[in-house]
């Protein structure tokens, strides 16, 4: 402290002396204070008289003070970020001055590949956001905090659990049996994308200081062999120079479900039960069945529980078992941090906590977190950082996608009859185990199974690394890192005796998976960064070193005695496995920046990768990039028009890879062949996949053209980009000649191709000095088109939990819908007739198109009847500013996608089995009189059209427009933080997932049931729903 | 400056750690695989027994040679009268309408070549591999037999095929093989059994039976020279086997099929099975507890009554081999005939010890009798022939010509090897298949006596041709 003060003492006498010669004019005295919106004071602020080279800078406190020379003078306050701000000094003597962050600034530094460069000298495609941005919204990784707020980044939360997957995809989809979701590096570290849940959930959102997004191949491809999906920097906050700054975050909330469905009460299922059965048994009891058999005629299927029949004497009992499973859940999070340092030694170390509870009974996630960044500048020319990050989690499951066979609670809770109690009277679950004998589905109590099953994740991760960077000369500065990724993680589920899916009990059944995952990572690179005269060079190259080895032990255990012990140890262990997966990778890269006279600038890179993963043939990959910028607003004939403050223009190519291919996959594998000697068995061994030495890498091609507009000082600014994304080399698994051996083998085959376009606009509408309204819109379109698979005219098809409903083939999006046209309801005799043949078909059931034309429905006559890839998706983010409040606005929304509700089938089945939704009895054909609504099926258990085939009936519009955040904030006045003793402080609301505008009739259209399978994205098996939150939080500096 | 050197030292050591591809070169270490296996001798006995399990595939003894060898002939027919959609190949085997899409075809074409390329990867890497010269020549043997057996399987069902003697480790390495001239199949199938039956052992220890004797390699050769037409040598290498003694004739017909007898002098070669719901138990015959008593399961094999009546009267084989009726699970009768060879007594569905005999001494006699009488008729050669009849409890031969002789030894081996996949390869060998057939009104065609290849295979070898008539 006391070497500071001697600081601003010699900086006080220096501008002493610079002043001195023009005492004695008509000198004004001016003092006042800078802060910035939240009414933090700013300190360091350059602020000089306009035209002259004197002035000041702020103190640590925010505030300055100067003599003018005259009043008339401007004052120009400017501070590096910040947009500057001009003040005429008039008769006052007290200016204050917000200075606002320019988000945009063109003289930001934007975090790239083994370094940084300022966002004007990019030729690449690189979207940058800071922290600022995703920290408002309440959620428990970076990942969902991204959602619509950086355009090329289509990010979908498949399952709305506590700490749940999402699916991250830069520019589409770029592999079919490879990894999709692009490379993570946090602080310089390519993290393993691994671990149980959301593996993002390990980073604290609220240490992050910035993310960057690169898209491009000439951004990606200093990335090698593991750039073609994107990259995905994240950067963690650094200590700055100064006093002590420590900070308190907390916020506090409550989680609803978003919505709910409107299901059948008691007498409407009644009905649904009574129609259901009685036209199944019409169509399936044989020429003599008539509705007035009794049970005892009919088999099994067609029965009706005795208590439903009489319509004016249910059952007393009514449940709403959304009611049963779904709650209000709290959301809390708690963070502290302190930053500071000296020229010598900064810091920046937090703790944080983080506990949401999921809106489905008995489930949760909780996160405690803590980071130590250091950085040390250890000699003049020597400077060392250390990153720590020691994360715990531990989350709660709950069975939530899938059949109710599968204990999936959602499809437990919304299959089951209403006249179903919780309890029975003598305080047993009620369920419908009793019923299957009268034509019920066994439905297991969803109560009963959140209750008793167990499921739980924990996941320790320590990300560290260290690193020192001296310079050998000026500009020439050579940085090495040593860095280690520890990730540990496990899950344990027991299912306990007493909990069945049908009446019969067996025994406990419990496994335990723990895995260690532990990645190492040396970095030695050099930089030369110099400019002479109009020519500046930036030159990187690098030698690194990786490898990750994943552990896992598998235990399973069965004949539980009793279920004292819910774990492995209660019973005895059945089975086993342990497997060790290895990876190795050694990189040689390069990069070349180069800019004359600030105008033309050319990007040249290349990385050549060698990976364990590739065949022994085909070991090492190159992939080279370049690109070009040129910055017109430089060139005097539009410099001089004064109207751009940027126009540039940049295209790039170039080459990436993906290895996410698995390990060893080149590698035949041996698996056991027994056979028979000496009349005992005998162990015997044969290889069971093929040897491909020259399996590699699948290659990305990339090309980019954009173009980046600033005017108006700034306040308007767009980006937009056309990409083209040729995948090729795509790894498949290939029909070769049985005369080899094998009749498959893993090869680089395949070729795919993304290509779309991105803008994104923002701007400063209104930047008064107490109103101000900064806005942003970002769109995307993208087209996935498959273009060569392993051979012609395969059909590779894919089970996302109902069956082969999602398709890849040639010339279509990937994991297209696959299925039946539903052309409507065969309402009159001669649609039947005149329709092409429908076997079983009678009036009232589903009308399929014949697309082969041959006047038959077969299964020839599937056809392609959706894409679960949406056409366009945008995000729309608005941020009002009065004052000391402001309200934020974020929404995002996708266009042109269609989800197959999978739940359709059973709660919009028309089938008078599991419950249905409401409308399902106000709408369905009941006869040629009572049509319904003339677009609704009758109600049948077991037509003999089968109308629970996948047709189109069962998907939806998958668009929607969300109100994805809103946060008031109020920053607390000066006078009042002061008197707390804090610098700065600020209350702010927050709603996230406000509402949702969309047609699907499910409960939302993002879930997804086969998580990051792309091949069978899109489909909505009853899955966890996203909540909707309201927090209160305060943010507090001292 | 310490720091600088320091610094400097560090990089350019690790740059040269990195030089090594070791580092690149990882191989799983929780399963076995290319790269950790064929090491050591119990690396390769694994993989020969694994070899010799490729005899159990559907493609080869399990299924597809049943058919192709035996239903496509008067011996057997398909049982099943209702044709649908799932038995279309089925009922190409009924009416000799085969096409490329016939997946039992298909299958025996992928399975024999599976086990050629278990082979192969032996004898790739057995060479060099550091086990004992003793193991190393057995495993070699074995491996270089199975090869031949498989060989002379693909080579008289499909005529020409592609070559292939070793491991292909390209995705595209057989995507332009071209049909090797059979007689370079044969070339390979000699020498590979010249080979082995200098170095396979004469017999083989109580754990080891099952495995290919030396006699079972000159057995498959004479085969091979019976087969090339090569009477002497065939006669030569036979008359090897018989003079050796180390085989007989059992006393019982049925002894030779019990499975309380799984291995004895009168098999060469043949498929081993073991019950005990491991995956090893053999399917061919149903589900029955007592001689007589309900067929409850299992698989069924139909006879044709051309071959019930083929059996003279008083052939103790027949009531062995085949049965008329039996009572199916509800007790009811079923005038059905149906292979009763592979039955036995208790055994669950496709889970019975009971052996697929490939080469059996009975075969070697009548073998070597063929191929003296094919030198010109020779009484020798009759008496072979009586040895088998007079165990079936049948009179001597009357045939007293090399005409006649052939076709006593023609309805010998039908009747002595009747469902043992012997049929088709026999009357195709003597070149009695289209008459035969054509004589009991089954409508085969020249052609017939190869199948046709698999589309599959055509689409992803363009260099394949398709064989005539087809």
């Amino acid at each position: 402290m006391r070497s500071l003060k001697l600081y601003f003492k010699k900086i006080g006498l220096l501008l002493l002396a610079s002043t001195w010669p023009v005492l004695g004019w008509a000198q004004v005295n001016i003092s006042g204070k800078v802060t910035e919106e939240n009414g933090q004071p700013l300190p360091g602020v350059t602020i000089i008289e306009k035209g002259s080279t004197s002035g000041t800078t702020t103190q640590t406190d925010g505030t300055y003070s100067l003599k003018a020379t005259s009043s008339q003078s401007v004052l120009v306050f400017s501070f590096v970020g910040y947009t500057s701000e001009e003040r005429a000094i008039g008769n006052r003597s007290n200016i204050n001055v917000i200075l606002l962050p320019d988000t945009k600034q063109l003289g930001e530094v934007v975090v790239v590949g083994y370094g940084t460069q300022q966002k004007k000298d990019l030729t690449g495609s690189v979207a940058s956001i800071s922290a600022k941005e995703l920290q408002r919204i309440p959620v428990s990784g970076l990942d969902q905090a991204l959602q619509g707020q950086v355009p090329g980044l289509q990010i979908s939360t498949t399952s709305g659990a506590p700490g749940g997957n999402t699916n991250i995809l830069v520019r589409g989809i770029g592999s079919v049996s490879g990894g999709v979701e692009p490379l993570f590096v946090v602080d310089g570290f390519p993290i393993n994308n691994s671990g149980v849940g959301n593996p993002l959930n390990t980073i604290n959102p609220a240490d992050i200081e910035s993310i960057e997004i690169l898209k491009d191949a000439s951004a990606t491809a200093i990335y090698g062999s593991r750039g073609s999906n994107g990259v995905i920097i994240v950067t963690t906050k650094r200590g700055k120079t100064g006093q002590a700054q420590i900070t308190v975050d907390a916020y506090v909330g409550m989680q609803e479900p978003a919505r709910l469905l409107k299901m059948m009460n008691t007498r409407q299922f009644a009905e649904f039960v009574i129609e259901g059965h009685n036209n199944g048994w019409l169509d399936n009891g044989g020429p003599n069945a008539k509705i007035t058999d009794p049970n005892s005629v009919r088999s099994a299927s067609y029965r009706i529980p005795e208590a439903w029949q009489d319509l004016n004497n249910l059952p007393k009992v009514d449940t709403d078992w959304q009611d049963v499973i779904f709650r209000n859940a709290p959301i809390q999070n708690y963070q502290v941090s302190a930053t500071g340092g000296t020229e010598k030694l900064r810091y920046a170390i937090s703790g944080g906590y983080f506990n949401q509870k999921g809106i489905l009974i008995s489930s949760g996630f909780e996160r405690y977190s803590a980071r130590l960044n250091l950085d040390g500048q250890l000699t003049k020319r020597l400077k060392v950082s250390m990153n720590l990050a020691p994360t715990y989690t531990s989350t709660d499951n709950v069975p939530s996608t899938g059949h109710y066979g599968d204990y999936n609670i959602v499809a437990e809770a919304l299959s089951m009859p209403p006249m179903i109690p919780v309890y029975n009277p003598d305080g047993s679950y009620g369920n419908t185990f009793d019923l299957t004998n009268v034509g019920m589905g066994a439905i297991a109590n969803p109560l009963k199974t959140a209750n008793e099953y167990k499921s739980t994740n924990a996941q320790f991760r320590m990300l560290g690394n260290v690193f020192g960077e001296y310079e050998l000369a000026t500009g020439l500065k050579l940085k090495v890192s040593v860095g280690t990724d520890f990730n540990y993680y496990n899950t344990n589920t027991f299912k306990p005796s007493t909990l069945s899916g049908s009446a019969s009990l067996s025994p406990a059944t419990s496994s335990i998976v723990n895995t260690s995952d532990v990645n190492w990572l040396n970095e030695n690179t050099i930089n030369y960064r110099r400019s002479f005269g109009n020519h500046s060079f930036d030159a990187l190259a690098g030698f690194t070193i990786q490898k990750s080895t994943t552990t896992a032990t598998t235990t399973a255990a069965t004949n539980f005695a009793d279920d004292l012990l819910e774990n492995i140890n209660g019973g005895q262990i059945t089975g086993g496995s342990y497997t060790v997966g290895q990876w190795s990778l050694l990189s040689y890269l390069g990069r070349v920046n180069y800019a004359y006279n600030d105008r033309y600038l050319l990007t040249a890179t290349i990385r050549t990768d060698g990976s364990s993963r590739f065949g022994s043939a085909n070991r090492w990959g190159t992939f080279p990039s370049f690109s070009a910028g040129w910055r017109l607003s430089e060139e005097p004939f539009l410099k001089n028009l004064n109207l751009f403050d940027d126009f540039k223009i940049r295209a790039g190519y170039g080459f990436s890879g993906n290895n996410a291919i698995g390990n060893y996959r080149y590698l035949g594998l041996l698996s056991a062949t027994n056979y028979v000697l000496g009349n005992t068995q005998v162990p015997g061994l044969a290889q069971g996949s093929f040897t491909n030495n020259q399996l590699g890498w699948e290659t990305s091609k990339q090309i980019d053209i954009g173009v980046d507009l600033a005017f108006f000082n700034s306040r308007l600014q767009f980006t937009g980009d056309y990409y083209n994304r040729r995948n090729t080399d795509m790894l498949l698994n290939k029909a070769i000649p049985a005369v080899t051996g094998y009749t498959t083998a893993w090869v680089n085959i395949g070729e795919l191709e993304n290509k779309g376009v991105e803008l994104a606009l923002s701007g400063k509408p209104i930047a008064n000095r107490d109103f101000q309204w900064t806005s942003s819109f970002n769109v995307t379109f993208n087209r996935n088109k498959v273009l060569r698979l392993g051979s012609e005219g395969e059909q590779l098809f894919s089970d996302g939990g109902r069956g082969d409903v999602s398709i890849t083939q040639v010339g279509q999006p990937i994991g297209s819908f696959f299925g039946h046209v539903a052309e409507g309801v065969f309402l009159t005799q001669e649609q039947l007739s005149t329709h092409a043949k429908q076997n079983g078909a009678k009036l009232g059931d589903l009308m399929y198109k014949d697309v082969d034309g041959n006047g038959t429905i077969t299964d020839a006559d599937r056809t392609i009847i959706g894409n679960p890839q949406p056409r366009a998706f945008y995000g729309f983010n608005n941020t009002f500013s009065y004052k000391n409040w402001s309200l934020s606005v974020l929404l995002n929304g996708v266009q042109g996608r269609d989800v197959f509700w999978a739940g359709a089938v059973f709660v919009r089945g028309y089938h008078g089995v599991q419950n249905n939704l409401s409308e399902v009895i106000d709408n369905y054909w009941k006869s040629p009189t009572e049509p319904g609504d003339g677009k609704s099926p009758r109600i049948i258990r077991g037509a003999l059209n089968n109308n629970l085939r996948y047709s189109s009936f069962f998907n939806f519009d998958g668009s929607y427009l969300r109100v994805r955040n809103v946060t008031l904030n109020y920053n607390l006045p000066q006078g009042l933080s002061k008197r707390l003793g804090m610098q700065t402080g600020r209350v702010y609301l927050t709603s996230n997932n406000l509402f949702t505008f969309t047609k699907y009739p499910g409960y939302d259209p993002e879930i997804s049931n086969s998580g990051d399978n792309m091949l069978a994205a899109g489909i909505d098996y009853l899955g966890y729903p996203p909540a909707r939150t309201f927090t209160l939080g305060l943010s507090l500096t001292f | 400056m310490k720091a600088k050197s320091l610094f400097l030292s560090l990089f350019s050591l690790l740059i040269l750690a990195g030089c090594q591809d070791d580092f690149l070169a990882l191989s799983p270490e929780t399963d076995r695989n290319t790269v950790n296996f064929y090491k050591t001798a119990a690396d390769f006995n694994n993989a020969v027994v694994g070899t010799y399990a490729s005899l159990k595939l559907g493609g080869t003894y399990n299924t597809s040679l049943y058919w192709m060898g035996e239903v496509s002939t008067d011996n057997t027919n398909y049982g099943v009268t209702t044709r649908q959609a799932v038995n279309v190949d089925n009922f190409q085997f009924i009416d000799h309408s085969y096409t490329s899409l016939n997946d039992i075809i298909y299958a025996a074409w992928r399975d024999h070549y599976r086990g050629i390329s278990r082979a192969n990867a032996i004898l790739s890497r057995i060479e060099t591999a550091g086990i004992p010269d003793n193991l190393k020549a057995q495993y070699r043997g074995e491996a270089q037999f199975l090869r031949a057996l498989l060989y002379f399987n693909l080579v008289r069902l499909y005529g020409d095929v592609p070559l292939v003697t070793t491991e292909i480790t390209e995705a595209d390495g057989a995507s332009s093989l071209t049909r090797t001239p059979s007689a370079e199949v044969y070339n390979l199938i000699i020498s590979d059994l010249q080979s082995a039956e200098q170095v396979l052992p004469v017999t083989y220890g109580s754990t080891d039976v099952g495995r290919a004797p030396q006699g079972a390699a000159k057995a498959l050769l004479g085969k091979v020279y019976l087969t090339r037409k090569e009477w002497d040598k065939a006669a030569t290498k036979l008359k090897e086997v018989i003079t050796s003694g180390r085989f007989q004739l059992l006393p019982k017909y049925a002894d030779v099929f019990s499975f309380a007898t799984p291995t004895n002098a009168e098999i060469l070669f043949n498929v081993q099975y073991k019950s005990g719901n491991t995956g090893q138990g053999s399917g061919f015959g149903p589900v029955q507890a007592s001689e007589g008593a309900r067929i409850t399961g299992g698989s069924m094999r139909y006879v044709t009554a051309d071959m019930e009546a083929a059996y003279e009267t008083g052939d103790l084989r027949k009531s062995f081999s085949m049965k008329s009726s039996y009572l199916d699970a509800t007790g009811q009768l079923v005038t059905q005939r149906y292979v009763s060879k592979y039955v036995q007594f208790g055994a669950l569905a496709g889970d019975s010890d009971i052996d697929f005999p490939v080469i059996r001494y009975a075969d070697v006699l009548l073998m070597y009798a063929e191929a003296l009488n094919e030198v010109g008729f020779n009484p020798e050669a009759v008496t072979y022939l009586n040895q088998v009849r007079q165990r079936a409890g049948l009179a001597a031969t009357t045939a007293t010509t090399q005409s006649s002789f052939r076709l006593a030894i023609e309805q010998e081996r039908r009747v002595e090897f009747a469902f043992e996949n012997h049929r088709w390869f026999d009357l195709v060998r003597t070149g009695r298949y289209i008459t035969v057939m054509n004589a009991k009104g089954l409508t085969v065609q020249d052609f017939h006596t190869l199948y046709l290849i698999p589309q599959r295979e055509m689409d992803l070898n363009r260099s394949l041709t398709q064989n005539p008539g087809y």
